[in-house]
């Protein structure tokens, strides 16, 4: 027989799969918490909204199909986008706020070594609100989770892509330059850097601003104040104004110690357009967070919306819990085994206590040892109904007496 | 402070990058050429330090299984994986080259084929340039694939040009300067800033 190798998301170990599950509903509720409600985006979408749309997902990394009229469609590769589109076609102005989260599937097909076609990605899009105290309490957010997961050490990176940008694009490189010249920025290569700006004749003043952009890394008051040195234009010294602001309301929230700012970031997604940010735990390579602002996404759909959004990576979150997470505690179970006489007052037992949320099997007499044992273990004989838990056991006559001897049982697990 | 998990590639540059991160003032008291342990510890416990093949090193970084990696730049680029790379240690000077025999042309006319331990640099190159190439993995002796028709052009590494030469093949296009880089990993530097940075600035005194 052929043996099929499955994707690594299709886990079938139960403990995993629990410990998956409380991670999500932990997310759930925390981003409940902050007035965020429960969306879902279709699987299948057009394939022509992410040619429209400039600068977001690879095309050679979605997973296309097509359906019966030879439509191609393809399966959610991005949340953002969708509800951005969906939102847009709705309003062109939004004169209210709107808090969306999200739990779901994202599909891609990217080079590296993983192979993991299906990711499932957890996130919140914040629209109608440009505030740096719509910006603060996004971020102030995130910090909450990273808290909720008991990651002792964990730092979100904050940049500014507006920022970036601009400086960058003072140097009016072509397509090929610029991405070239974005690797060195976001390796912070900075003898990389010198050598490619030596071959341009740009003013000393950009030269300096910009080899300077790797080491605009730190604590945000310190940062923030080089960076004005360098600033290049009154619009650069806004951005950084800006983003003063949000560090001084996420101080307010508490989350200082958490939040580095970094102007060097880039993120590979164009449409971020102001703050950008990622977050970083010990042990894990990879972002566990990522987002920022993307006023300008909507605009690609005709309307004018602003809106921040940050997703978290289920799977790297799963990563970087792994050696803290205690073993999963199931609610307390029973085994029922009865005489082939009993089987009615077995199986009325087993409902009424299913009916308390305990978790029952029952089994004839005869088939008592194929289970694996369970914390509790009923026998129902003619003449003696009898609860086993460890060593001990109590005889009981009703299902009411049974309850008492369980809630007894329960305390003391 | 934390320790910082260092991959030093194992080979020609590991007893340079040894000497000068003593000069920066890590010792590496056990350390010898022969010695085939594959962990050492500076004596004040800042660094632990493991030996990796030097292919290796950016995947030991990018998975976050070192903090620090020091590797050449060949190996970095061939990995093609999301790093800082803050320091130069000008350690195993070298290029990256096209080379071929000494009438083969590189134009957009015919489909090229290229033969090079470093696949993915190859690719990137001549995509870079526009032109279509088909590429062939080989793990040594690439020189030989152009004289025996397995492919038009080799993309290696070159230091003195004497194995290319002494082949009969010439070097065609120069492509980029290699030498040994120090990298980082992004995780490792957003959680244990401190004493990264240390390190760097350390090494940064001495290289001046």
């Amino acid at each position: 027989m052929q043996t099929y190798i499955f994707d690594k998301t299709n886990d079938t170990d139960i403990a995993f799969y629990q410990i998956r599950e409380r991670l999500i509903t932990l997310l759930r509720s925390r981003f409940t918490t902050y007035g965020y409600k429960q969306i879902q985006t279709p699987t299948f979408e057009p394939y022509d909204l992410y040619t429209t749309v400039n600068g977001t997902i690879k095309l050679d990394e979605m997973i296309k199909v097509i359906d019966n009229s030879g439509k191609v469609l393809v399966m959610r590769p991005d949340v953002t986008i969708p509800i951005t589109q969906q939102i847009a076609s709705k309003y062109k102005h939004l004169s209210k706020e709107i808090r969306y989260f999200y739990v779901t599937d994202v599909f891609r097909q990217t080079p590296d070594e993983s192979n993991n076609k299906e990711r499932t990605q957890a996130g919140i899009e914040y629209f109608g609100n440009n505030s740096p105290e719509a910006d603060a309490e996004v971020l102030s957010l995130a910090v909450h989770l990273l808290k909720d997961l008991h990651l002792t050490n964990f730092t979100l990176e904050i940049g500014h892509a507006g920022f970036t940008k601009e400086l960058i694009s003072e140097l009016a490189l072509s397509d090929q330059d610029l991405k070239q010249f974005k690797q060195l920025i976001q390796a912070k290569n900075t003898n990389g850097i010198k050598l490619f700006l030596a071959d341009l004749s740009i003013d000393p003043k950009l030269r300096y601003a910009i080899e300077n952009i790797p080491l605009l890394y730190g604590e945000a008051d310190d940062v923030i104040k080089r960076a004005k040195e360098i600033a290049y234009n009154d619009s650069m010294v806004n951005k950084l104004q800006n983003l003063e602001e949000v560090c001084t309301v996420i101080q307010a929230y508490g989350c200082k110690q958490h939040i580095v700012i970094d102007l060097g970031l880039i993120n590979h997604m164009d449409y971020y357009s102001d703050i950008i940010f990622q977050g970083f735990t010990e042990n894990v390579g990879k972002p566990i967070l990522m987002g920022g602002r993307y006023d300008k996404l909507a605009t690609q759909f005709n309307a004018s919306i602003p809106a921040i959004g940050f997703a978290c990576d289920i799977e790297a979150l799963l990563d970087s819990t792994k050696n803290h997470t205690k073993s999963y505690q199931p609610p307390i179970d029973v085994d029922i085994y009865y005489e082939t006489d009993e089987q009615e007052y077995g199986l009325t037992i087993a409902n009424e206590l299913r009916e308390q949320n305990y978790r029952v099997l029952t089994f004839p007499i005869p088939e008592a040892n194929k289970h694996e044992s369970a914390q509790c273990t009923l026998y129902l004989t003619r003449n003696n109904s009898t609860l086993y838990q460890q060593n001990k056991s109590w005889s009981f006559t009703d299902i009411e007496k049974l309850n008492q001897i369980l809630q007894e049982v329960k305390e003391r697990i | 402070m934390e320790c910082i998990t260092l991959a030093l590639a194992k080979g020609r540059t590991a007893k340079g990058a040894i000497a000068i991160l003593k000069r920066a003032g890590f010792h590496f008291a056990d350390f010898h050429e022969k010695s085939r342990k594959l962990v050492f510890y500076d004596t004040k416990k800042q660094i632990k330090l493991i030996f990796v093949k030097a292919v290796d090193v950016p995947t030991y970084v990018d998975k976050g299984a070192a903090d620090i990696g020091i590797a050449g730049k060949d190996n970095i680029m061939e990995a093609q994986v999301d790093l800082y790379e803050l320091l130069d240690l000008k350690l195993g000077k070298c290029k990256f080259a096209v080379a071929g025999l000494p009438d083969q042309k590189i134009d957009h006319t015919t489909v090229l084929t290229v033969a090079s331990k470093y696949p993915n640099v190859a690719e990137h190159y001549f995509e870079q340039k526009g032109i279509t190439v088909d590429t062939i993995k080989l793990n040594g002796s690439v020189e030989l694939a152009p004289l025996i028709g397995m492919a038009d052009v080799i993309v290696d590494i070159v230091e003195t040009g004497n194995t290319i030469n002494e082949n009969g093949l010439t070097i065609i296009e120069d492509m980029e300067p290699i030498s040994t880089r120090l990298i980082v990993n992004k995780a490792s530097f957003a959680t244990k800033t401190k004493e990264i940075q240390q390190i760097i600035k350390k090494l940064e005194s001495v290289l001046e």
